[in-house]
């Protein structure tokens, strides 16, 4: 079954043959936790760097409350932490707003530091530039995380490569 | 999430519809065709379901992204289907993904934007500017994403819906207008609602 998980959200799934996606990410950032050998997989939607309250009713919105929050999740599902690895997707500068605030950039660096504060490795990322991007993750016992651009082809990011998806 | 009455709501798709159909002759006139114009919508929506407004976000669109700066914040986006874009290019016999394509397209958004822009602030008496529009080919999901998430506005973004069509082409664009939370609390003081 394949769960879209949209701006704000986050879902995790340890089912062989689930699918997790992030459709059109442009400035927000796909963040996935895959722990590989366990077979399971966690996927937020991460819009802004930093939480704008206290204690928000979606703390994935958010990439400082973000990664804690889907750790949790993805060990509610029976990961591990040591094994957990991280794979970045999105934070794209589409336009330029005169404001010269890059969100795309921020949410990337406000990611990578709460992954790091976490001490959670980042295994790979399709992040910058200037094009939208979605992601799937593909749960199972050798997981497997795709991206693709706007009219492009699923590109492999991470794990097993899956038939009829070019490398 | 942000609310608004049913006077508000009317007001503001009121200003769309003007908005819009200043858009409209401007672009008739570019293309020396009638154009139609559909009644516009306003509407309140969490962000997920205003990416989802125009369409699928996976979809291939042309977008043209106009801000307009000054009296209040806001984001003038037109979006149109690849065919279309195509057919739009073909009246001035151009191929669509070239420089001269995309810079035509700029300048449609440029036009319709400014036009839109103008009517709003003859109408409001707030001086409003418009910044060079920003062509775009992407999936709707990513440029709608991007534009509601640098608004500022998480909850939730008014989205004023409409679309024209131009006759006889088989063209048709979405014209959203989405104005950032502060912003539209100003433009209805002035009207004062």
């Amino acid at each position: 079954m394949e769960t879209v998980v949209r701006m704000g959200e986050a879902a995790a799934s340890c089912t062989p043959a689930d699918v997790l996606a992030c459709i059109g990410l442009g400035s927000c950032i796909g963040l996935v936790l895959v722990d590989a050998p366990g077979g399971v997989a966690a996927l937020a939607h991460v819009m802004l760097p930093e939480a704008t309250q206290a204690d928000p009713e979606q703390p994935p919105r958010f990439a400082d409350l973000a990664v804690p929050f889907l750790l949790d999740q993805a060990e509610a599902h029976g990961a591990r932490r040591a094994r957990v690895r991280a794979v970045l997707v999105g934070g794209a500068a589409m336009f330029t707003f005169g404001g010269g605030q890059d969100i795309g950039a921020r949410n990337e660096a406000a990611v990578r530091a709460g992954l790091r504060a976490a001490g959670i490795t980042v295994a790979a990322a399709a992040t910058g530039g200037s094009r939208g991007r979605t992601v799937r993750v593909h749960v199972g016992e050798q997981p497997s995380i795709t991206v693709r651009e706007a009219g492009g082809t699923d590109e492999q990011l991470f794990g097993a490569r899956r038939e009829g998806v070019a490398a | 999430m942000n609310t608004y009455t049913d006077l508000q709501l009317d007001a503001l798709r009121e200003l769309a519809n003007i908005g819009s159909g200043n858009a409209g002759t401007a672009l008739s006139q570019m293309l020396g065709r009638s154009v139609d114009i559909s009644v516009p919508t306003a509407a309140v929506l969490p962000l997920p379901e205003a990416v989802a407004i125009a369409g699928e976000p996976d979809d291939l669109r042309y977008g043209v992204v106009v801000r307009v700066l000054g009296g209040f914040d806001a984001i003038v986006l037109l979006l149109f289907p690849e065919a279309d874009a195509q057919t739009l290019c073909g009246i001035y016999g151009l191929e669509l993904d070239t420089p001269d394509g995309f810079s035509l397209l700029g300048e449609v958004g440029n036009i319709l934007g400014t036009s839109y822009i103008n009517v709003l602030a003859r109408m409001t008496s707030m001086a409003l500017e418009p910044t060079p529009p920003q062509p775009v080919r992407d999936m709707l999901g990513a440029i709608l994403q991007t534009v509601l998430v640098s608004r500022g506005d998480i909850e939730g973004a008014l989205v004023l819906d409409s679309a024209l069509m131009v006759e006889g082409e088989e063209c048709s664009l979405s014209f959203l207008m989405l104005p950032a939370h502060g912003g539209i609390r100003q433009l209805l003081e002035r009207l004062g609602l």
